[in-house]
């Protein structure tokens, strides 16, 4: 399997707050990989390193390297928004651009990107809505306001957002931890779904998910990384205790 | 503060704990029985009823556990292995009700020489005690000490039924009444070797160690 992003030596800071120590981690291409771990422990700073999102906060620093395909991406030369357009990130709360419609919530990346041609822009719309399960339900009331869906539809347009500027590599920081099961468990297979083509990073609280969609498990605790390995091992046969005493929910 | 999970495993614990008692009861009850000819049937089939029916409710607690919890890591080992293990115990209680049938069928085995029988049923109940004993104290040195005995069981068996076959003369009776408790005997030790690898499983998540 190839490794789509190494982190080598990552360090990452909010003023003194040292929040990432030293990890280094293979994601593996065409793989999804779940980070699990309390609340505070760097799990979404991490992710946030993989697509220097981490550094758009005030006071906010990275050390060590990410390679993605190979190429650090905190090099000098690399320019952040290339990074951000080609490793594309989905929050906890869905949030569609609110006075934006439907189709212009799925199109404005591309536009901001420069695609200028209306037709490619409105077949790339089509294509990413259909791809997260999304067109049968919005495709007559493509003109309303993207706020007027449902929760779990609401999410599924902000990853159909993040796919539109066809990325590599999807970032999805507790995707689900605003929907309800049904529309959890879609999101979940539309996660499933979308490996084939992506490399997926899934940050949850949700153990259950991890165990239910991933491939991959990094367990993560006062920043550093405890326990990484194969989902179906980890979640079965844990070799560290910290993991063992977090997944099965004796910890603190 | 327990999680809620605990509870039911600490019921689990408990009604392996029962079964372990009862399925020892019976087998020690068989044995003695056949040593001193009395019929014991009704009693050891009872026990063995009850073993039963305490393994179902071992496997129905185990499914709601895992319901309601979806346990992992060595919670989830454990109670995978609750139902095996218990699944064990009931098989000690109906091996020990087959044994109290032999003398029923077979009628007065007194003149037999039963020097083969009890030695190989002492082997058994010392391993019966420490399957249990390693689920107890989950203590995977011990569990492994059980394939060694196993071995020697089934060498016990193998040989007996050879020197039964090349043996001129032998008092059909007594030999094929003995190779038939002796039967029950090894699967008896072959159960409890293998409760011994669940304990080696709950621990450490090796899921084969013999192989």
């Amino acid at each position: 399997m190839i490794d789509k992003i190494e982190a080598k030596g990552l360090n990452a800071w909010y003023n003194s707050n040292h929040a990432v120590k030293n990890v280094s981690l293979r994601i593996k291409s065409n793989q999804i990989t779940a980070v699990i771990g309390p609340s505070g422990c760097g799990k979404s700073t991490l992710i946030r390193c993989f697509n220097r999102m981490h550094e758009l906060v005030p006071g906010a620093r990275v050390s060590g390297e990410v390679l993605l395909d190979g190429e650090d991406i905190y090099a000098d030369f690399i320019d952040p928004v290339d990074i951000r357009r080609k490793v594309g990130m989905v929050f906890q709360k869905p949030n569609p651009f609110p006075t934006m419609s439907v189709f212009d919530n799925v199109a404005t990346g591309l536009r901001l990107n420069g695609t200028k041609d209306r037709k490619k822009v409105s077949e790339m719309v089509e294509k990413s809505l259909k791809m997260v399960a999304l067109w049968d339900q919005v495709k007559d009331r493509l003109h309303e306001s993207g706020a007027s869906l449902s929760g779990g539809q609401q999410q599924r347009l902000c990853i159909a957002r993040a796919l539109a500027v066809e990325p590599e590599v999807l970032l999805l920081d507790e995707p689900c931890s605003a929907l309800d099961p049904n529309s959890t468990s879609k999101i979940e297979e539309l996660i499933v779904n979308l490996k084939e083509n992506y490399t997926i990073v899934i940050v949850t609280h949700n153990m259950q998910q991890a165990a239910r969609v991933s491939d991959f498990t990094a367990f993560m605790y006062l920043g550093e990384i405890i326990e990484y390995g194969e989902t179906a091992r980890i979640f079965k046969y844990p070799k560290e205790e910290l993991t063992e005493r977090y997944i099965t929910g004796r910890f603190g | 503060m327990a999680r809620l999970l605990d509870l039911g495993m600490d019921k689990l614990t408990n009604m392996i704990l029962d079964m372990a008692e009862l399925s020892e009861k019976a087998v020690t009850t068989a044995i003695q029985a056949y040593t001193e000819g009395k019929d014991m049937r009704s009693e050891v089939f009872k026990w063995s009823e009850e073993l039963r029916f305490i393994q179902d409710e071992v496997s129905e607690l185990a499914i709601e556990l895992i319901a309601r919890y979806q346990p992992v890591a060595s919670d989830l080992r454990f109670i995978k292995s609750s139902m095996e293990i218990t699944y064990g115990l009931s098989r000690f209680g109906r091996y020990a009700y087959d044994i109290t049938t032999v003398l029923s069928m077979f009628g007065d085995l007194s003149k037999c020489d039963h020097s083969t029988i009890i030695s190989m049923a002492d082997k058994a109940k010392v391993m019966i005690r420490k399957s249990i004993d390693a689920f107890i104290k989950r203590d995977v040195e011990m569990a492994r000490t059980l394939s060694k005995m196993d071995d020697e069981v089934d060498n016990m068996y193998k040989e007996y039924v050879k020197r039964i076959i090349e043996s001129k003369g032998s008092n059909l009776r007594c030999s094929v009444s003995a190779t038939l408790i002796l039967r029950y005997l090894e699967r008896i030790a072959d159960h409890a070797n293998s409760i011994g690898d669940k304990v080696i499983y709950i621990i450490t998540g090796e899921s084969n160690p013999r192989r």
